[in-house]
């Protein structure tokens, strides 16, 4: 099976507009999330859902097809929600406004929007480089290498975020829970 | 450096439900699209394509199913590859099977209008078929090692991508029938699951001699309850 090893990947060869609308639609509850969790107000996320599919426009043909997806989404939401916050000065307050999960029943519904609640709450007290990292390493499962490699740091620097992101979220979590037992 | 999670049980539960991504507001989602599409100045298919944002892997059957497909991607992979060393013109007598999906069985209903499916079923063929070339036949390994790449990344929505490109410059193909199946192992997995009952069902037409046939019926009927 040699040829294999043969073949290259050449850019996509659906039409470019259709193929990124496409995959802008596959991922649209991942960007949704993403941008929630770098800290966008539910207000905020049509603009910036539209910022990021001109950018992944921009550079649909440059999208290797054989690498994940969802990674080169992050490092595009990273950028245009730090671009975002630089914008408008100051933190976002705390805004938790959940549409509910139409599958879960309202027990369910109840606890899922609660808990999903307190990790955005939580989240927004973590500077965003460190966020970005738990964000992908601890919710999306992407490895300490793929991290690196898309925000451009060395691996060690990743490890070092992730690690002083995990103590900030759990103390975070914390003072949240004990604030809501109070 | 050890990456595992140091959280307590407790808050190990809380982030698992953060994990899974809820899914976005049927409108905001057809706005959303409808201001995307805009921007490219051009429209290129229905909004309500994905709407249904179904959890991503439900099918038991997922494991056997990659399994099967993939051994026959790659066995298709091994006959094209030792075709062309052979004989890089393939001769007329060599490709039977490239008329397997212009016969003379009734061509797959199209989707109705509500499904949104930017995904269409091959078109009846128009004329005879033309001989793949050899490097028609490494495009279409290409497009399905793409496709069967992002299955194996459960980002279905990327494999739909290269499916539909092969099904548009390769309706007659020689892997049109490994496509046909991995089409329908992505609207499984896109919980699309109506339209992946059709797909199965003109998979059956098209192909009822097919190896993948048990398969990809397991796959349609274990995809869970109508969207």
């Amino acid at each position: 099976m040699s040829h294999l090893r043969l073949l290259t990947s050449p850019p996509n060869q659906l039409a470019p507009d259709e193929g990124c609308l496409l995959a802008f639609q596959g991922e649209l509850d991942y960007i949704y999330r993403t941008l929630r969790r770098l800290g966008a107000s539910p207000s905020e996320t049509d603009d910036l859902a539209q910022e990021i599919f001109l950018a992944l426009h921009k550079c649909w043909t440059d999208y290797d097809p054989e690498r994940p997806l969802r990674p080169y989404l992050f490092g595009i939401a990273f950028r245009i929600s730090a671009a975002h916050r630089r914008r408008r000065y100051r933190e976002v307050p705390f805004e938790i406004v959940e549409v509910g999960d139409p599958a879960l029943g309202p027990e369910d519904a109840l606890q899922t929007k609660q808990a999903r609640a307190l990790v955005l709450a939580a989240l927004e007290n973590i500077p965003l480089p460190r966020r970005a990292v738990l964000v992908m390493h601890d919710l999306d499962g992407v490895p300490v290498a793929d991290i690196g490699s898309v925000f451009g740091i060395p691996r060690f620097t990743v490890y070092s975020r992730l690690r002083k992101a995990r103590r900030e979220l759990e103390t975070s979590l914390r003072r949240l829970t004990n604030a809501i037992i109070r | 450096m050890n990456t595992r999670s140091p959280f307590s049980p407790k808050i190990r539960a809380v982030l698992d439900q953060e994990r899974v991504i809820p899914p976005v507001a049927a409108s905001q989602r057809a706005r959303v699209i409808a201001r995307a599409r805009a921007s490219l100045g051009a429209p290129v298919a229905a909004t309500s394509a994905f709407s249904t944002s179904a959890p991503r892997t439900r099918w038991p059957a997922a494991a056997a199913a990659a399994l099967v497909l993939s051994a026959a991607v790659g066995a298709a992979a091994y006959e094209i590859h030792a075709r062309m060393d052979r004989d890089p013109v393939t001769p007329a007598t060599a490709v039977a099977p490239v008329s397997r999906l212009t016969p003379s069985a009734p061509a797959p209903s199209p989707p109705s209008a509500e499904d949104g499916d930017l995904v269409p079923a091959p078109e009846p063929a128009v004329g005879a078929p033309r001989l793949p070339s050899a490097g028609s036949a490494r495009e279409e390994l290409r497009l399905l090692r793409q496709a069967r790449a992002a299955v194996a990344r459960n980002e279905f929505a990327v494999a739909l991508v290269p499916i539909t490109e092969h099904a548009r410059r390769f309706r007659n193909g020689r892997l049109a029938e490994e496509r046909e199946a991995l089409r329908v192992k992505v609207l499984v997995g896109l919980g699309r699951t109506n339209e992946a009952r059709r797909a199965a069902s003109d998979f059956q037409k098209h192909f009822p001699r097919s190896v993948l046939l048990p398969t990809v019926s397991q796959m349609s009927v274990s995809g869970g309850n109508p969207d």
